[in-house]
């Protein structure tokens, strides 16, 4: 089916623009300013231990050897070591990676069909108060800055409120109870999730009901819209059957061009809220010179954005039957 | 008692530069069984008399005065809610299909089924479905095409999933807008012959707008000759073919070039079509007529009858 | 009034490529967005503009290191200090007016930079065609896949404390392909134009073609296209330095978050924590309302709507 051939092809053009990535990395890190060498040997290692982690990466090779090796440790999984948490960089961001997928994920689903059931009801009450209120409401929350809306957040609903915890993903007393169900933990995990989560919310609702909004708008003016009507069906049919499935298509799109966009913003709130996602491990292993788990953690968000871009890709191939046939 | 009656029809819409008069005094009548053709150039408001026959006039047209009788009710006077029901089951609309007539996003079986399930909503599903094969083998879609979407179907094609959705519900009238328009002319003879055929076999009455007189010539009973907002011209396809009177529909069939008869000179018309938000008080068409006088300028003209069913607005054109 | 119609009329005869400058003015006037934009935006370049006045007054009153003697942790509002002080005495409210020029410094340099980048790149692209066009699309695929926040963190963590016109050209260096795709969809449009072809007879080298006769048809759009730029540069300009990432040297309204933040004030000192955010969502606001205004300049489908035919 074509579909299967576009995904193929769309999955080599991510393979290919990983590698780039990868080289360039590798370029910067070997050519930029300083001693290569110290970036991914920790400063605390002993000179006997450093001297076999340099052949085991092959540092005091040539540089086309040294890529060859580079490449193969990525394969492998082997980062190195992290030095701040004295582990193996992969089982760390191994760790993290969920947490993140699990807020990034459900906030971009939110936000979309959220934007998009709203952004239908606007463009149905174009001009009169609801559609008014709900424009600014997009326009302003749509501007408002990512990091000072989480503390924001944070100060009113989980100092002063005191409703939600103030960091975190878990609370250590529900986890380490044995006792304690499963369920019991996903509830838990759910109620540090509601301030990160509504917080990135917040921020990309707005620009889906604007672009569902506009494309609802223009959607209703094509002809197949008028033979819809002139069938005799109800006008909420017409909306809801005829109109949004068109019109949400531009919204697909959009996540997918504003998916680097949102990666910023998770990285951002996962700092802020300290969710242990890569996003707030790449900002911490940056900020104590980590070399290895920043450069680990930097890969792993590239094949995340690729990868989501992907997925978009593909929805909206499914979504969009010219694209299939 | 004829099925389609209108009555002096007035039709407006209301635009940023000011009120636009789209339609002017429109009076016609259609019996069952039989096919009208309107003529005239875009603007002329042909379209606009589509639209408010199925009451699907945009929020800024709307019907100043006149009556639309159809079935002996004034449908101008009907609820939302009972228009709809009309809609497709008694009166339907054959679109052009270069334009985007269905959604790209749904099969096209699924919305000629949607068509029908509309109205008679008791109806299964896969009985619906059955039905669209029987119109579609009707029309001359392979059934294997049925799942399609639209945008696999050639023009052709698509017009005659069209015709078929029209004939859904087996509606009493039919109302097809420029159905051939953007079709190359040998699918555009296919077509018309198919109309034809399915106009005498299931004996619907069409009301046929074009900008193309052979065309309506061909397959209409009745001719309308449209300009500027006013119905200029009436009668049979023979008489108004035959004896033009208005000097426009004189004008409009001798800038047609024709296979027989002897060569002579096409004759386009000069000039523009007057401004509608403004329209001069007396004869729309008299900057552009060859016979105009100096009382066309001012006095409104008045209907003339020619024959028995044949009538032309103009003062004097013998 | 009769006598400023006829001077327009004398000026705009004299210029006449002002004209659709004024017929856009009128068209931008109406719009309810574009005014309370401008508005806005003239207000903060007021402050940008004042952010001099404060070191004059009292040396007390410098954003980085002005030292009230008086007052060495963070106060509320008073007389002598407006907004209040921060953690080490310094005045609030100049250091807000200096983050206003910082914003408008980062936001237009940026995106000066990455239009005339998109421009150069997108003409290129679009009037070369096959190889070179491919080649520079999909580096712009590339470039505008990655996460520029992201990209920034990795590279200060190679190169150390980032100053802030590096900062700057980062930024353009990855905001560029956005507006070079626009750029060269209208570069492709204009290549069948008849008049390029005549130069092109007269034998102009290609430089000379697209820089004498396609540029100054493609720099309007350009222009449009930086409304947005200026946004996206003021926010990731103002998010690295809410991470502890931006010039140490500058003063902006990130770096005054980060620090009401880093310092553990941010539950106590809510004259502290409240402004600059409020200040870098409303500048970003305004630039949004801006380019929605000009989008309705620049596109007439998109004024109030006429009536159909």
């Amino acid at each position: 089916m074509e579909l299967r051939r576009y995904i193929f092809r769309r999955l080599i053009q991510i393979i290919i623009i990983f590698f780039v990535i990868l080289t360039v990395l590798f370029l910067l890190f070997r050519l930029a300013p300083g001693d290569p060498v110290s970036r991914m040997i920790d400063p605390d290692m002993t000179p006997e231990d450093a001297e076999v982690l340099i052949s085991q990466l092959g540092l005091d090779q040539p540089l086309w050897t040294q890529y060859v090796y580079y490449v193969k440790n990525f394969f492998t999984g082997n980062f190195g070591d992290s030095f701040h948490y004295g582990q193996p960089v992969v089982r760390i961001i191994g760790n993290r990676l969920p947490n993140t997928i699990l807020l990034f994920t459900s906030s971009i689903i939110l936000s979309a069909l959220v934007g998009i059931f709203l952004g239908k009801i606007a463009s149905w009450h174009k001009g009169k108060k609801t559609d008014t209120w709900m424009t600014i409401g997009a326009l302003v929350t749509h501007t408002v800055f990512l990091p000072w809306l989480a503390l924001i957040m944070i100060w009113v609903f989980a100092y002063k409120l005191d409703w939600f915890p103030i960091t975190g993903m878990i609370s250590e007393e529900v986890w380490l109870d044995p006792d304690v169900g499963l369920l019991a933990k996903f509830l838990d995990v759910l109620h540090h999730m509601v301030l990160p989560l509504g917080t990135l919310f917040l921020i990309h609702f707005g620009s889906y009901l604007l672009i569902m909004r506009s494309s609802m708008l223009e959607t209703l003016k094509e002809d197949y819209i008028i033979t819809a009507r002139a069938k005799g069906l109800e006008e909420d049919v017409i909306r809801d059957h005829h109109a949004a499935p068109n019109a949400a298509l531009p919204v697909v799109t959009s996540v997918g061009l504003s998916l680097a966009f949102s990666i910023n913003g998770g990285a951002l709130t996962e700092t802020v809220f300290t969710w242990p996602g890569i996003g707030r491990e790449l900002v911490f292993s940056v900020s104590h010179n980590d070399y290895p788990l920043a450069q680990a953690s930097f890969l792993l968000i590239a094949i995340v954005v690729l990868l989501s871009n992907l997925v978009v890709d593909v929805l909206y191939a499914y979504l969009d039957p010219r694209i299939r046939y | 008692m004829a099925l389609l009656e209108v009555e002096n029809l007035n039709i407006g819409y209301r635009t940023r530069k000011g009120y636009l008069q789209a339609v002017a005094g429109v009076s016609f009548s259609l019996e069952e069984g039989k096919s009208l053709g309107f003529v005239g150039e875009s603007g002329c408001g042909k379209t606009t008399i589509g639209m408010a026959l199925m009451g699907l006039l945009p929020p800024n047209g709307m019907v100043t005065k006149g009556r639309i009788l159809f079935e002996g009710q004034d449908l101008l006077t009907l609820s939302d809610s009972e228009m709809r029901s009309i809609r497709w089951k008694r009166i339907a609309m054959i679109f052009q299909a270069a334009m985007n007539a269905m959604n790209p996003v749904h099969r096209v079986e699924d919305q000629v089924a949607e068509a029908i399930l509309a109205h008679d909503p008791d109806l299964g599903k896969s009985d619906a479905k059955k039905q669209v094969e029987g119109l579609f083998q009707l029309v001359g879609i392979p059934e294997a095409r049925m799942r399609d979407y639209p945008h696999q179907y050639s023009g052709g094609m698509k017009q005659r999933a069209i015709i078929a959705m029209a004939l859904a519900c087996h509606p009493k009238l039919i109302i097809a807008d420029e159905p051939t328009t953007a079709l190359d002319v040998i699918v555009q003879d296919q077509i018309l012959k198919e109309t034809r055929k399915l106009q005498r076999e299931f004996g619907i009455s069409m009301i046929f707008i074009s900008h193309d007189i052979s065309i309506v010539a061909d397959v209409c009973h009745d001719i309308g000759i449209m300009y500027a907002g006013q119905l200029v011209e009436y009668g049979s396809r023979e008489e108004v073919f035959q004896s033009p009177c208005h000097p426009y529909t004189r004008a409009l069939i001798s800038s047609y070039p024709t296979l027989t008869g002897k060569k002579s000179r096409l004759t386009p018309i000069s000039g523009e079509t007057p401004n509608l938000i403004n329209p001069p008080s007396g004869c729309r068409f008299c900057d552009r007529c060859p016979g105009a006088k100096t009382s066309c300028k001012t006095d409104p003209p008045a209907w003339e009858e020619v024959g028995p069913r044949h009538r032309a607005l103009c003062q004097d054109f013998r | 009034m009769v006598n400023s119609a006829e001077t327009d009329k004398k000026i705009s005869k004299r210029f006449r490529w002002i004209d659709p400058f004024l017929e856009g003015w009128s068209i931008f006037k109406e719009s309810i967005l574009g005014r309370i934009g401008l508005t806005l935006l003239i207000i903060f370049a007021l402050m940008a503009l004042f952010s001099f006045i404060p070191p004059h007054i009292d040396p007390m009153y410098h954003p980085m290191t002005g030292v009230d003697p008086a007052v060495s942790h963070s106060t509320g509002p008073s007389m002598r200090h407006w907004l209040g002080t921060d953690f080490m005495g310094r005045d609030l409210l100049s250091q807000l007016l200096a983050g206003a020029r910082v914003a408008f410094m980062v936001g237009v340099s940026a995106a000066f930079m990455s239009i005339f980048l998109g421009t150069a790149i997108g003409m290129i692209a679009g009037y070369s065609g096959r190889g070179i066009d491919t080649l520079l699309m999909r580096l712009a695929d590339m470039i505008m896949v990655m996460p520029t926040l992201l990209v920034i963190l990795i590279l200060s963590s190679l190169f150390g404390q980032l100053n802030i016109w590096t900062i700057v050209l980062i930024i353009a260096l990855f905001r560029w392909p956005g507006v070079s795709r626009v750029i060269r969809a209208q570069t492709l449009s204009l290549k069948q134009r008849p008049f390029i072809e005549a130069a092109r007879v007269a034998g102009a080298s290609h430089l000379r073609i697209i820089f004498r006769h396609i540029m100054p048809n493609v720099l309007p759009l350009s222009f449009l296209y930086m409304t947005f730029r200026v946004t996206s540069a003021i926010i990731i300009e103002a998010a690295l330095a809410f991470l502890g990432f931006g010039d140490p040297g500058t003063v902006s309204w990130g770096m005054m978050l980060q620090w009401v933040w880093k310092t553990g004030h941010m539950f106590s000192a809510p004259y502290w924590l409240l402004p600059p955010g409020i200040c870098i969502s409303l500048i970003t606001l305004s630039f949004y309302m801006l380019g929605r205004a000009m989008d309705e300049v620049l596109d007439p489908r998109l004024r109030k709507e006429e009536g159909a035919g």
